[in-house]
């Protein structure tokens, strides 16, 4: 990786430094923690609100996964918020108006309905993916406009299926309570850092992960963005590939409507508005190039915490939301130049 | 010198909507013969090496490969074939490693039930890939580096040597010593007769003419989609090939013997 140069220049440090760029993002992170953690008097990073914050950005995490795998294809997706807000929606009229839901169910008793919400949040999920596999590689639209459509299509569902009006979830799925393992002591888990709900997104994500950087489904991913040509050339069926990669981003922006549908306590068709804007942002902070090829699943998931952080460490100290887009903003523009940085260096 | 034919092409035509790109050319290619393909641009070069390689299915014609008839519906099926084909400057995904495109489309997965999942073996494709490329008489760095991180010249190596190494039958190299420095041309074109003494034959595709003239067995010369000349290197020069390449000239003082 590194050059064995006589004089090194501290522009060439910076750059060396810039280059390694998981070093970089988790630096951030921690200086960004302790700025807020410290001007809101220590609150921020206590354990308890920590867990709420992540649990309440859980949905983010997954959309974010999603749209990493697909910037490294050299695509992008649109539609991951408005697919969460569909599934979120249909996952709750099937419990409400298919099967009259109690909501004062509690504990096993919701595990048959908490199910068949997860089934039908990723069979929507799925459904979208589905249809930007074939606008993208059957009608040839360019993934930038296919999404755009099936975004707009997919917000506009869920407002129908809605209603408008938030569904009804159970009030409490017992997902977002504290795990509790008999024999082992409940205070271990007393942080609310394992809750199911948690655990599930996490779970999603390692595997995901796994498959990205370790497995074929990744290799190929990573070739198309890369090169397209040549990875036709290795005989790689780009479309085939293309289309299932839409439709796992379909599948987990499914997972994310059931994830917010359980934190929620129920499905409002306005859950997943502006929710791609944060995924394409922490995808491109995680260190992942829109022109594809690049990216790095830790890298996206430290690039949605730093965006946690900021927002809500925001919000902690007082700052109006409105300067949330702001410093959002701030913080792509710096990842892109980062990136630029990287480039001119030749890291990558 | 060299053996029987291995991969022929009868009378194959295409067009683009009115455009002819290619007017009943015929070509034979036998085992350990080098043939280079050469027309100006428009000749159709283009459209004969994406009908040997797969990419197009020509309007009409025939394609045989070992003496059967084969018809191609993708790239894919002619790779599996033992057909491999290097195009132009486009062969290698930069951002991926030396290894990891050396097995691109060909990967070794680890043993057991995460093999089956897709989870690739890497240290063992590293391995093999150095293996191999050092085979065809390529000193790669290191095979787990990017191959945005080669040279010019390193990334044609690699691109040939993969192609060499991977191919059964016939390899076909559009424009490979394009863009390279005189030395790394020289290396290319050692691993050419290095694939011609494996017993493949090559096809191969360049306006570099000294480089036509020194590697190659046969020319086949093309002109607005047809092929307007066959023959032996050793009946041509500089002078003649240009003429024939244009149009100025049409018969070679070979011929009236």
């Amino acid at each position: 990786m590194v050059d064995s140069k006589q004089s090194v220049t501290v522009k060439e440090r910076i750059q060396g430094f810039v280059g390694n760029q998981t070093a970089l993002l988790i630096l951030v992170l921690f200086i960004l923690s302790g700025v807020f953690t410290a001007l809101s008097g220590g609150s921020f990073l206590s354990t308890s609100v920590g867990s709420t914050i992540l649990t309440d950005w859980g949905s983010y995490i997954l959309l974010a996964v999603a749209e990493t795998i697909v910037v490294i294809s050299g695509g992008i997706d649109l539609s991951v918020g408005a697919t969460l807000s569909l599934s979120t929606v249909t996952a709750g009229w099937v419990l409400v108006n298919g099967l009259h839901l109690d909501a004062s169910i509690t504990g096993p008793a919701a595990w048959p309905y908490l199910l068949l919400a997860l089934l039908v949040a990723v069979l929507t999920g799925l459904a979208v993916g589905a249809i930007n596999a074939v606008l993208i590689n059957i009608f040839k639209i360019v993934p930038f406009i296919a999404t755009l459509a099936t975004f707009g299509a997919a917000a506009g569902m869920a407002i129908i299926v809605s209603g408008g009006m938030p569904l009804q979830g159970p009030n409490d799925f017992g997902l977002i309570n504290p795990l509790r393992i008999p024999g082992i002591d409940p205070k271990i888990f007393d942080t609310g850092l394992f809750s199911p709900l948690i655990i599930l997104m996490a779970l999603v994500t390692v595997v995901v992960g796994l498959f990205l950087h370790k497995a074929r489904f990744g290799l190929y991913t990573f070739a198309i963005g890369s090169n397209t040509f040549a990875a036709r050339a290795a005989g790689i069926s780009v479309a085939r590939h293309t289309s299932k990669i839409y439709l796992l981003a379909g599948a987990l922006s499914g997972v994310a409507g059931f994830y917010a549908y359980v934190r929620l306590g129920g499905g409002s068709p306005s859950s997943g508005t502006g929710m791609e804007l944060y995924a394409i942002a922490a995808t491109v902070i995680g260190g992942a190039s829109l022109m594809g090829g690049v990216g790095r699943m830790w890298g996206t998931v430290i690039g949605t915490l730093i965006l946690i952080t900021v927002q809500s460490g925001l919000l902690m100290i007082g700052v109006a939301t409105d300067w949330k887009q702001i410093v959002v903003a701030v913080l792509i523009a710096g990842a892109v130049a980062v990136q630029t940085l990287q480039k001119k260096n030749g890291a990558r | 010198m060299t053996g029987k034919v291995i991969y022929e092409v009868k009378d194959v035509s295409k067009r683009y909507g009115s455009v002819v790109a290619l007017d009943g050319a015929s070509l034979r290619l036998h085992a350990g013969e080098v043939v280079g393909l050469v027309g100006d641009n428009g000749a159709g070069k283009s459209t004969l090496v994406k009908v040997l390689s797969g990419a197009h299915d020509p309007d009409g014609g025939h394609i045989y490969l070992d003496g059967e008839e084969v018809r191609w519906h993708s790239p894919r099926q002619a790779l599996e074939a033992g057909i491999e084909t290097l195009y132009q400057e486009s062969g290698l995904a930069p951002h991926l490693t030396v290894s990891q495109n050396v097995f691109l489309g060909r990967e070794k997965f680890v043993k057991g039930f995460l093999g089956k999942l897709g989870f690739l073996a890497r240290k063992t494709m590293e391995d093999e890939a150095h293996r191999d490329l050092e085979a065809v008489g390529i000193a790669v760095p290191a095979s787990n580096r990017s191959v945005s991180q080669l040279s010019g010249g390193q990334r044609q190596a690699v691109a040939i040597g993969r192609a060499v190494a991977w191919a059964r039958k016939v390899i076909i190299l559009d424009e490979p010593t394009n863009h390279l420095g005189a030395r790394q041309a020289g290396e290319v074109l050692e691993v050419i007769k290095a694939a011609k003494k494996k017993g493949l034959g090559v096809i191969f595709i360049s306006h570099t003419l000294p480089h036509v003239l020194e590697v190659t067995d046969r020319i086949v010369v093309l002109r607005l989609g047809k092929i307007v000349k066959d023959a032996p290197t050793a009946h041509f020069n500089g002078d003649t090939l240009v003429g024939m390449i244009t149009g100025t000239i049409t018969t070679l003082a070979a011929d009236k013997e």
